[in-house]
């Protein structure tokens, strides 16, 4: 078998050495075609750097203000940008290095590409974000009484790596390789639970996940084929402690005792890992027909082992049992096969019309089971301990199978018209659902669609796209069911100086089901204007009036009686952008920007966001520009004032570049 | 067992290889057409007029097919997309010469084809919104680009601009005060969106072969776990998130989380084998939550692993 396949994969080789000879013209011009694209007057550098110094003023909530924009003060590397041309290409044709946001921004990123011609491509790619999240309307049951607990805040980090390496070997098979780290890890403050009661407690939290990959391109005229086997492996560890008194949310006696919780000790230690594998496949067989599929397949997995030790006042609702201390142990597996298909093709049977078929298949089984066992300590009593089997399921099957036919009635006009049909099932343990038994749910939809593409002039073009679904089944109460959605989008070059775009796009869904009433309409309207009046000038602007309304039943939980959840969000959005090139000195022109965006929304959490900002630079010599920036964000919801802010920031610096 | 069937569709494709056809090469004029069809005759006949093009087209990506013998266009690229050029170089008439810019969409898009069909970039082409909704290849590649970082923008604030410049609407979104950091340079369009096309939905990027792309950098909540929130898996992150941007913290859907929970969690419980099909996932049996009390207004108070929890079914730790 080894053998076999050893010559199968010698196989692409021998064939790309004789394609590569056929391809050969019989007499080829004495031209080089190896020689140097870039002039040796260039120079080997090339590039900008972007020196800075930030200055922050703020007001109002600074937690909601790092949360949403968390720009800091001091010193900042704001951008590298470099080209390296080796002209006697030895370990690299030419190198980029792009690099934004150093030196304690929360947004940090390093992109390097290097290649050679012939021989490799290769990127990578790094970004670590800080995320701040700490906003005291959000999940503070306490806060009606002054008291703000913080819950459900964090602060982390994430930091992703991403390596890719292509080899050129041939022209026909491109091996690659690559890894990528995603890991996150930070503090934050989470809530343990326990009957009647949650107590913010401190955590900590740490995960990485490993991805390597590699495979093989085979790119032939007429088919292409890519093979790729991976794997990640996962590490997640989470803990939440805390060792002081805490009274929780509900401070209130119960049954006359105060419940607290003096120590908690609780930890997650998750391992994971996945295998997968992807077949892709084009071909155009015939120069009327195009194919193309796809196999993929993944089987994540994961172990996790947990334990928790908490002492205090603590209680079991359904015995109404006080005790004092509590260990859980708990272990648990789970996998996911995951199996998805596709096959899809086009052909065109006359010039005027193109038919595109699409099918494809997403099958994914999640079995999971464990064992968690728990003990109650409970004063001058023995241990009550109960074991409890962990076991579940999840099984989703979803197909998707859509034809569209594309006529070109006109060399101007396009029309489209298409179905698609979905179905599916999908099973679940009934984990909310009183007893061991399993909820399962169908998934029936058929979908018209229709569309047009207009293109009057060059300067003139409109595009159509419609779909009507009618759903006799889905899986949730508010899934698409009953939906129209449309877009619309005109580009109209006026003159030369003057651009406009405009679109619109609606989405329109009706559940009549008794019980669920859902009805949901969203609409979006946007107009865009590019406008150079002059060599000096130009001018853009944007502005978006978004709506959106829902209406669903639901079910009070307390008592099942019917209830009506509203939402609302109106909005309007404007950005502009104005440029200007100041009166300049030896080919030195000052430029000076200013232009920002708002957001205004009312409805279910009006909120205003303004974020303005003006910018200058002023080149100070050949390869050297002052710049300076200055933004302002102001932020306001009406129904949490207390959560505004207000922030000056601003920023100065010099880029130089070659 | 799997690198078996790996083996096995390589062998079945294996014929198609063998029936690979030279490269397209230029057909031989014949003499009779020879006073009236144009000729092919090089791109350094272009180069006095369109100097401007002809030079930074000597540092663009597509230089090589201007020098790859296996393309068949060796010193002929400028007329692999032009079409024959003698007729044009004669009159200097514009009308006498293929210009991919001015054509249909889709003729454009063959143009680029020929070349680009058969790679990996393309697989989900023909299911794509912008093919079917015939968005250009030129419309985002510019095809005579200067410079080594190819014919597309590369540096995020570039991708972003240029994806804003259709996509406006989607672009007011991430003016929203909580969403992904795309204005703030930390992420571009890309990183979430293929725009060739994609097997999932919105033309998302999929990781680790077929999972949804907001795992590459949220792995810590793939699972797959031992009780799963359907939603996730069955609508993905979206049925509860507006990953653009919303209003609502954690750029959540509604503006308070009970009722994102309620929406769904409002079915009557159903007894095992009572009704066959019931009409949703979701069911809930009473709960003595009283949501006039703060305890019970944000469900994830107590229900905190609501992405899946490893030990607990109702998602408490």
């Amino acid at each position: 078998m080894k053998l076999a396949l050893a010559l199968l994969a010698a196989m692409p080789l021998l064939a790309q050495t004789a394609a590569q000879q056929a391809a050969q013209p019989p007499a080829a011009p004495a031209s080089d075609p190896a020689a140097s694209p870039t002039p040796s007057a260039e120079p080997w550098i090339t590039g900008s750097i972007d020196l800075g110094y930030r200055f922050t003023s703020t007001g109002g909530d600074n937690d909601v203000y790092r949360s949403v924009v968390n720009l800091g003060q001091g010193p900042r590397l704001l951008g590298l940008d470099f080209t390296i041309v080796d002209p006697k290409k030895r370990l690299f044709d030419h190198l980029d290095v792009r690099a934004n946001n150093w030196g304690g921004d929360p947004y940090n990123t390093l992109h390097l590409n290097a290649s050679k011609k012939g021989m490799y491509d290769f990127n990578f790619d790094y970004r670590d974000i800080a995320y701040f999240n700490l906003l005291p309307s959000f999940a503070d049951p306490l806060l009606g009484t002054g008291l703000v607990l913080d819950e459900d805040s964090y602060f982390s980090r994430r930091r992703m790596s991403d390596f890719q390496l292509d080899l050129f070997p041939g022209h026909r098979i491109i091996p690659y390789l690559a890894y990528g780290r995603d890991s996150g890890q930070g503090t934050g403050i989470t809530t343990f639970e326990s009957d009647v009661n949650q107590y913010p407690v401190a955590a900590h939290m740490f995960d990485k996940t490993d991805n390597y990959r590699g495979g093989v391109r085979l790119e032939f005229n007429r088919w292409h084929i890519t093979l790729e086997q991976g794997g990640t492996t996962l590490r997640d560890d989470q803990q939440a402690y805390d060792s002081t008194v805490n009274y929780g949310n509900n401070y209130q006696p119960y049954f006359g005792q105060t419940l607290d919780l003096n120590n908690l000790a609780q930890s997650y230690g998750i391992r994971g890992s996945s295998i997968y594998s992807r077949g892709l496949f084009t071909a155009n067989p015939f120069s009327w027909l195009d194919v193309s599929g796809q196999f993929l397949y993944s089987i994540p997995n994961t172990s996790v082992n947990y334990t928790q030790l908490d002492s205090g006042n603590l209680v079991l609702q359904q015995a109404i049992l006080f005790y004092t201390g509590e260990q859980a142990l708990g272990f648990a597996v789970g996998k996911q096969p995951h199996t998805t298909g596709s096959l899809g093709f086009e052909l065109r049977p006359v010039k005027r019309v193109r038919v595109i078929e699409s099918w494809m298949t997403d099958r994914m089984h999640t079995s999971a089971a464990g064992l968690f066992t728990d003990m109650i300590l409970q004063p001058l009593s023995a241990v009550q301990t109960t074991p409890t089997t962990l076991d579940s399921l999840l099984a989703v099957n979803y197909n998707q199978e859509q034809v569209d036919v594309l006529l070109d009635v006109t060399h101007k006009l396009t029309l489209r018209g298409g179905y698609r049909y979905v179905w599916g099932d999908a099973q679940t343990g009934a984990a909310l659902v009183a007893g061991p038994g399993q909820e399962s749910s169908e998934l029936r939809q058929q979908v018209g669609l229709a569309g047009a593409n207009f293109r009057a002039t060059q300067k003139l073009s409109l595009n159509v796209d419609f779909e009507d679904a009618s759903t006799s089944h889905a899986y949730f109460r508010t899934s698409l069911y009953n939906y129209q959605k449309m877009r619309a989008r005109a580009r109209y070059q006026i003159a030369s100086t003057l651009a406009l775009q405009a679109s619109f796009s609606l989405l329109n869904n009706q559940n009549p089901t008794p019980g669920i009433n859902y009805n949901f309409l969203s609409r979006q309207n946007s107009l865009s204007a590019a406008w150079t009046p002059s060599k000096r000038v130009s001018i853009l602007g944007e502005y978006t009036r978004s709506t959106m309304r829902s209406n669903i039943n639901y079910l009070d939980p307390e008592f099942l009686t019917p209830e009506l959840s509203l939402y609302r969000d109106n909005a309007h959005n404007a950005s502009a952008l104005v440029d200007l090139a100041l009166p300049g000195y030896a080919k030195l022109v000052p430029r000076l920007s200013f232009g920002g965006s708002l957001f205004i929304s009312s409805g279910s959490r009006p909120t205003t966001y303004y974020q303005p900002l003006a910018r200058l630079s002023i080149p100070l010599h050949k390869g050297l520009v002052w710049k300076s920036e200055y933004r302002y964000y102001g932020y306001d919801e009406t129904f949490y004032a207390y959560e505004g802010f207000r922030a000056h920031l601003l920023q100065t610096g010099v880029t130089i570049s070659r | 067992m799997f690198s078996n069937r790996l083996a096995a569709l390589a062998l079945l494709c294996w014929p198609l290889g063998a029936q690979t056809p030279a490269p397209v090469t230029p057909v031989p004029v014949a003499p009779a057409q020879a006073a009236t069809a144009p000729s092919y005759v090089g791109s350094e006949t272009c180069q006095p007029c369109h100097e401007d093009i002809y030079n930074a087209f000597q540092k663009s990506p597509h230089k090589l097919v201007d020098t790859q013998k296996r393309r068949g266009w060796e010193a002929k690229a400028c007329e692999s997309c032009h079409g024959p050029g003698s007729k044009h170089a004669g009159s200097g008439d514009k009308a006498d010469i293929v210009n991919p810019a001015r054509l249909a969409p889709a003729e454009a898009d063959r143009d680029c084809l020929k070349c680009h069909l058969n790679q990996p970039t393309h697989i989900g082409r023909i299911q794509s919104g912008h093919a079917r909704n015939e968005v250009s290849c030129t419309a985002c590649h510019s095809v005579h680009r200067n410079g080594p970082n190819g014919l597309v923008a590369r540096k995020i604030a570039a991708v972003n601009e240029l994806c804003a410049s259709c996509h406006t609407a989607v672009w007011a979104e991430f003016q929203r005060p909580y969403k992904h950091r795309l204005p703030e340079g930390a992420m571009s369009c890309v990183d979430c969106h293929n725009p060739h096309g994609s097997i999932l939905r919105a033309s998302a990027q999929a990781y680790a072969a077929n999972e949804p792309g907001c795992f590459k950098c949220h792995g810590n909540l793939r699972g797959p776990f031992t009780f799963e929130h359907a939603p996730v898996r069955l609508e993905g992150c979206a049925a509860c998130h507006e990953p653009h941007g919303s209003a609502n913290p954690r750029m959540l859907a509604r503006a308070e989380v009970r009722y994102l929970c309620l929406e769904c969690h409002a079915n009557l419980p159903t007894a095992p084998g009572a009704i066959k099909n019931p009409p949703a996932l979701g069911g809930v049996p009473p709960a003595f939550h009283d949501l006039f009390s703060p305890q019970f207004q944000n469900c994830t108070v107590c229900h905190m692993k609501v992405h899946g929890s490893y030990v607990n079914q109702d998602l408490l730790r």
